[in-house]
């Protein structure tokens, strides 16, 4: 979207009445908006050759072939021929077309939304390098326009705007974690410090459900000298427009990170360890906001593996037990951030094991992308978790170690699903244990 | 060739005997560190593996081909890898390139074979008339392919299968397949075949294979294909320096049109490349000059199982191979008048479908719950 076309719709929507209707019309004009070179090239150029199909875990473990990624694109698909090309138009003028209807992407919201969790992985291995992730993410702005979100997502995306968090949680409860993270550790957590080097965002799931993550960076940071501050303008960067597929909502979401990062005049910020927050923030936000940043971005996992190579972490004692590892698809394979989570590992993991993919080929956990903040998907979510599944019990690690927040929740929960007794860690904690005490 | 003893000198001997300085040498070890994708670190692993290196006996056997993979590895500026190795290596047998002639030639190839057993190396070239086929349609010295390929296999360390026919059939193999070619990882079954298909492969890709095989006392890592993965673990299209013009959307529709004299993508043309795997992309050809693509001509996809008959070379990769050629031909026009009109159309269309775009709000979301 150009700038102009942005402000435009910035100022029609405060103009716009306020319940104004999705319609399938709205729908419609929303997905040829999105249609777009790539998108022409990649529907004329797909072979048809179902390789997708065979790197996609809901479809491998369902079995059932309505969910091959590239079917799942339909609705574009065919918009795409009828609209944008000449065979399409000639089909129009004798009516053999094939409509998009209501029904029709009424059908499709679970394809979009339910059994994908935009991972990537059936874009890496298309032959002819058609990106599907990328094309799902477009045919659900085409879908919230048409009024054809899952509830679940509707109410994330919300609360996020509403209350700055997509579970609707304020500073407040923030703040009594940092009371305990501060009573517990006797560090004190900056908050709203101007010039400090980096600015740390949470996710509402950390804040939460792992609340030693925030204790964990308050040690660390403090072990390593670095200066760090939380905003109470913006503590939280997981961005539910991303994952219901709006731009209007996302750029909304980034805008308050960006003022809050200004307001601080901070040179760096630090996505929280959810996986498609750091997509979200690193590479798609100067897109949605149609500006670059004034600063940088960083997934923890790499601020801590520059501290490692500097120096500055020093780490004692190690992990006997036998460790593996889940690569987050949007921080492995959407951002190539690989190494750095094995270098730290190294550093406190004596008795370490690959799963068999992993890295840009891992499989994916079956919960990000929205499907986790959707409750009817909960039964697909635990199917395609069994490849998560087989591939831990091939290596039968005593514990697993990740590092994002949704991943691991799912890996929690699906273990404990199917009886698995393997504890989950963030690999942020870990390190914190192996600091060495200063004098 | 009797007089010289493969086994007798290390690598670093014979060549530091040819002149070859000891920075050069290891320069050399680095570029096929890079080659072969391993870390720079491992250069000075590979130079003292190389160092101490026996000169390993290489017997060339050329069947149904064309010579040009030999050609492709001799047709190079010097002083390249290719002479270095070439040089270095005992190449014992070689019908194109050996000096003896007759029953000398043969005796050279038996000596080799009787001198070093399970240790020399087998390269071939060319498909092979299969073991139910008419000897007679490719012999060599009175002896049949099937025969003469089997027999100096069989106390070899490995082989490897140079070029597209000897690895997939090639254009021997292809319909009708008058001789019943056959590859050699369809006849060899006990003993490591390694593919380098190409037709020709690349010369680099031989000696990188090679120089591999020296180093670690093993092969390289393969794909399915038996090839490589570190020459063929990605598409050409993945690569290739045309591929923005492909995400654009922007085809050369013929080959002397404006997007043809722009460089833009030749996939429409019928350009092979997001299903061929090889390294022309980033190695390129001559001494690093050129390849298919940049010379402005589709890839072929030589490097591919059946690529002669996989359909016609100018058919774009998603027109069905299987239809016939009536329906093939509809399909290749009314693609060219649908991609003819496609490029104008989307961008015309797009540019209107955002400008019209009306943005979501939160009270729009909320109405929805």
């Amino acid at each position: 979207m150009s700038e102009l076309t942005l402000e435009q719709g910035r100022a029609q929507s405060q103009d716009a009445p306020k319940a104004s209707e999705l319609t399938l019309e709205r729908g419609l004009a929303a997905f040829r908006a999105e249609v777009d070179g790539p998108v022409a090239a990649f529907f004329s150029s797909c072979v048809h050759c179902g390789i997708c199909a065979q790197a996609c875990p809901f479809y491998l473990e369902t079995g059932d072939p309505k969910y091959t990624p590239i079917l799942k694109l339909e609705p574009l698909r065919r918009v795409w021929e009828n609209d944008f090309t000449l065979w399409g138009k000639i089909k129009g003028l004798f009516g053999l077309n094939h409509k998009v209807t209501d029904a029709m992407l009424a059908e499709w919201e679970e394809l979009l939304y339910d059994s994908c969790s935009m991972c990537g992985r059936c874009s890496m291995v298309c032959p002819v390098g058609n990106d599907l992730a990328l094309m799902i993410r477009k045919s659900r702005e085409g879908m919230v326009q048409a009024g054809h979100a899952p509830e679940g997502l509707i109410a994330a995306s919300v609360r996020a705007i509403q209350t700055g968090s997509p579970m609707g949680l304020q500073w407040k409860t923030l703040a009594v974690q940092i009371n305990h993270v501060e009573t517990s550790s006797g560090l004190k957590v900056p908050v709203d410090q101007p010039g400090a080097e980096y600015l740390v965002l949470l996710s509402s799931m950390e804040i939460i459900n792992f609340p030693e993550y925030l204790e964990a960076i308050t040690k660390i940071f403090d072990h390593a000298g670095v200066t760090w501050t939380l905003s109470t303008e913006c503590f939280e960067a997981t961005n539910a427009g991303i994952q219901i597929g709006n731009k209007d909502i996302a750029a909304q979401l980034v805008e308050r990170v960006v003022a809050a990062a200004e307001t601080l005049k901070v040179p760096k910020v630090i996505s929280p360890e959810c996986g498609h927050a750091f997509t979200a923030i690193r590479w798609e936000g100067p897109n949605l906001i149609g500006r670059p940043y004034p600063f940088k971005v960083f997934h923890i996992i790499e601020v801590l593996d520059e501290l490692r190579a500097s120096g500055r972490l020093k780490t004692e004692g190690m992990e006997t037990d036998r460790l593996s590892m889940h690569d987050p698809c949007n921080l492995a394979r959407k951002s190539g951030v690989i190494q750095q989570q094995r270098n730290l590992m190294g550093l406190v993991a004596e008795n370490f094991v690959e799963l068999k993919e992993h890295g840009k080929f891992q499989w994916c956990c079956g919960a990000g992308g929205g499907v986790s903040s959707n409750e009817r998907a909960e039964p697909l979510k635990m199917a395609a978790f069994k490849r998560k599944k087989a591939q831990i019990e091939e290596v039968s690690p005593e514990r697993m170690v990740t590092m994002c927040a949704t991943c691991r929740t799912q890996l929690e929960e699906g273990l404990e699903e199917f009886n698995m007794e393997i504890p989950v860690v963030g690999l942020t904690e870990m390190i914190a244990e192996h600091l060495v005490e200063k004098n | 060739m009797a007089a010289r003893n493969p086994t007798d000198k290390t690598l670093g001997e014979s060549l530091r005997e040819r002149g070859v300085s000891r920075r050069g040498f290891l320069k050399f070890c680095a570029a096929t560190a890079s080659m072969m994708a391993l870390p720079p670190s491992m250069a000075p692993a590979i130079a003292a593996a190389l160092e101490q290196a026996k000169r390993p006996s290489v017997i060339w056997l050329s069947f149904q081909e064309c010579t040009g993979c030999t050609e492709s590895l001799t047709r190079s500026h010097a002083p390249t890898l290719e002479d270095l190795i070439l040089d270095v290596i005992s190449l014992d047998y070689h019908h194109t390139l050996q000096a003896a002639a007759g029953d000398a030639a043969e005796h050279a190839r038996e000596q080799a074979m009787a001198a070093n057993p399970g240790e020399y190396l087998v390269i071939v070239d060319g498909s092979i008339p299969g073991p139910d086929s008419n000897p007679g349609y490719s012999t060599v010295a009175g002896h049949s392919n099937y025969a003469m390929l089997m027999e100096t296999v069989e106390n070899a360390a490995a082989v490897i299968a140079v070029g597209t026919c000897a690895t997939f059939g090639g254009l021997p193999g292809a319909n009708p397949n008058p001789t019943g070619a056959m590859s050699v990882m369809d006849l060899v079954k006990d003993k490591p075949v390694i593919n380098v298909s190409g037709c020709p492969p690349i010369p680099m890709v031989i000696t990188g294979v090679i120089a591999h095989y020296l180093t670690f006392g093993r092969l390289p890592e393969l794909d399915a294909y038996n090839r490589p993965m570190a020459f063929f673990g990605q598409s050409i299209h993945d690569r290739c320096y045309r591929r923005p013009f492909y995400d654009k959307g922007l085809f050369a529709k013929t080959f002397d049109d404006e997007g043809a004299r722009l460089g833009w993508c030749l996939y429409e043309l019928g350009c092979k490349g997001p299903t061929t795997y090889n390294a022309c992309a980033t190695m390129r050809w001559n001494d690093g000059t050129s390849w298919p693509v940049e010379a402005g001509h589709p890839c072929l996809g030589c490097s591919e199982p059946r690529f002669w008959d996989a359909g016609g070379f100018y058919n774009t990769v998603s027109v069905p191979t299987s239809a016939s050629g009536v329906n093939v031909l509809a399909a290749g026009a009314a693609g060219a008048i649908v991609g003819g009109a496609v490029a104008a159309l989307a961008k015309k269309q797009t540019k209107t479908a955002v400008a019209h775009r009306q943005p979501v709000t939160v009270e729009e979301l909320e109405a929805k719950l």
